[in-house]
């Protein structure tokens, strides 16, 4: 079953990242890859230069998992093309059978290698799913019609932890109404954080992935708390710092986190940083 | 009015390479109000071309270099322009090019940077407030501009990295989508938030 009929059955989904190589090399990438087949994933997605830092293109490598049979989710963000190259590209996923693509703004360049790059933001997020269903429609946004049109099924994000909350709320639906058909969230750790906000959000009916994060040791998860709009519960932040196999509570963690999770919500995004190999470990403690 | 800053003086030293007689063109609307090409500012510069060896043939005060006509009248018949090898212009990027219109032949050298629009809040301290995008929106984000105020120009809504109504690319900025929330809130318009779309440019 595709990924976007597994949409509206009833299955606990779970979608893992991956990060495109920054060269020409696909050896690393393709072996973190393989690990994810028949692993209990349903999709997988491919980051768009994550942190504004350069990185081989999403595109290109969301075909390379499409040729190995995991069904990729194409990261598209507004941050570095502006609506001719971004509607283009879009047309180009189609073409290659990526079916999948989740809209963000991306983060901003002065996070990257690049501070000083455009940030384009030609099309904000909203125009952004919008143009990307209107394109199903057959037409572009200049309102041309194509010949042969995709058919998407369009994700965004949004942040449950960040405050104040009731504007993602707001957001949330904006971003329904303008067409996606779910969401993926930053990182919770905070089980209780994330249900506060999908019980404000449940009625619409979208399915929510949560985003959870393989905490792979203490140097790692002081990275993740400096990043915006992270929380990280009190006992995870003491749990951690003071292990002497981090990297095995760490495990831990992120399956009694999905456990948590698998009791009310819809799925998880699971994010394990080049540590794929342990994502079935996880999911069948989970 | 429009924000700009003096160019580092070696730099603009380096572009006056090969001109010894100067004229200087000073504009007495924004850049004199923001402290750039005000009295002590022409001084100072003035003082550092000749200690450089140049030569300062006269330096003008034109009320606003961005009025063409008023550059003509002051400029165009001038003796010691005539003679001055380049114009140094303490002025916006329209304000120079205003005196390359009129002065077609002659070489000129701007001084200051242009920054953006902003407004004084007090000297020395300017808020960002417009972008000039030709197609204001301010009726409907409460009168803040999220195309300036906003890190990513969102339009439709924030990104998701706000943290405690803080950017997340300065934690001392306000997210102007938070800002843009509160009135939203205490006026009763979520819902008009909600159904409104921002087309794009
Ligand atoms: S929307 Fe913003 S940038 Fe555009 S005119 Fe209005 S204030 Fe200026
Ligand atoms: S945090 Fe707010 S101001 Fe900063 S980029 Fe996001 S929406 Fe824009």
């Amino acid at each position: 079953m595709k990924f976007k009929d597994k949409l509206k059955s009833n299955k606990f989904l779970i979608t893992a990242e991956l990060f495109p190589p920054k060269g020409t090399d696909i050896s690393f990438f393709s072996k973190r890859a393989d690990c994810l087949l028949n692993s209990g994933v349903d999709a997988v997605n491919v980051t768009d230069n994550q942190r504004a830092s350069m990185r081989t293109s999403s595109l290109a490598m969301c075909k390379i998992l499409a040729d190995k049979g995991i069904e990729p989710i194409l990261q598209l963000t507004a941050r570095d093309r502006n609506r001719i190259a971004l509607q283009s590209d879009l047309l180009g996923a189609s073409v290659l059978g990526i079916e999948n693509v989740l809209i963000l703004s991306g983060d901003h360049p002065k996070f990257g290698d690049y501070a000083n790059a455009k940030a384009v933001y030609d099309l904000d997020t909203i125009q952004l799913i919008k143009t990307t269903k209107m394109l199903g429609s057959g037409f572009d946004l200049a309102g041309k019609k194509l010949c042969g049109s995709p058919n998407f099924c369009v994700g965004a994000v949004v942040n449950p932890t960040a405050y104040p909350n009731e504007m993602q709320v707001l957001m949330f639906e904006k971003k329904i109404k303008a067409g996606a058909e779910f969401f993926q969230t930053q990182t919770v750790f905070d089980v209780e954080i994330f249900k506060a906000f999908y019980d404000k959000v449940k009625s619409f009916g979208v399915k929510v992935l949560a985003g959870v994060m393989l905490i792979k040791s203490a140097k790692s998860l002081s990275f993740f708390q400096n990043l915006p709009g992270v929380t990280v519960p009190k006992e995870i932040q003491k749990k951690i710092a003071s292990s002497s196999v981090a990297l095995k509570d760490g495990i831990d963690i992120c399956a009694q986190t999905i456990k948590q999770l698998r009791q009310f919500a819809d799925g998880v995004h699971i994010m394990s940083i080049g540590m794929e190999e342990l994502i079935p470990e996880i999911i069948n403690k989970s | 009015m429009i924000i700009t800053e003096k160019k580092q003086k070696e730099a603009l030293l380096q572009s006056l390479k090969g001109f010894d007689k100067l004229f200087l063109t000073a504009c007495g609307g924004c850049a004199a109000k923001s402290l750039t090409a005000d009295e002590k500012s022409v001084k100072e510069i003035m003082d550092f071309l000749v200690s450089n060896g140049k030569t300062i043939l006269e330096s003008a005060v034109i009320e606003s270099v961005c009025d063409m006509r008023l550059v003509k009248k002051t400029l165009s018949r001038n003796e010691n322009m005539q003679k001055a090898d380049v114009v140094v212009a303490l002025s916006c990027g329209a304000g120079v090019q205003s005196i390359e219109s009129v002065l077609k032949e002659k070489n000129i050298i701007p001084a200051l940077d242009s920054k953006y629009i902003g407004s004084t809040k007090r000297i020395g301290i300017y808020k960002k407030f417009c972008s000039v995008c030709g197609s204001c929106i301010l009726d409907q984000t409460q009168g803040i501009c999220p195309r300036t105020r906003c890190a990513k120009s969102l339009v439709n809504g924030p990104c998701g990295g706000f943290v405690n109504g803080k950017c997340e690319i300065d934690q001392n900025t306000d997210c102007a989508w938070v800002l843009i929330y509160e009135k939203l809130k205490n006026n009763g318009k979520c819902q008009d938030f909600l159904n409104q779309y921002v087309v794009p440019l």
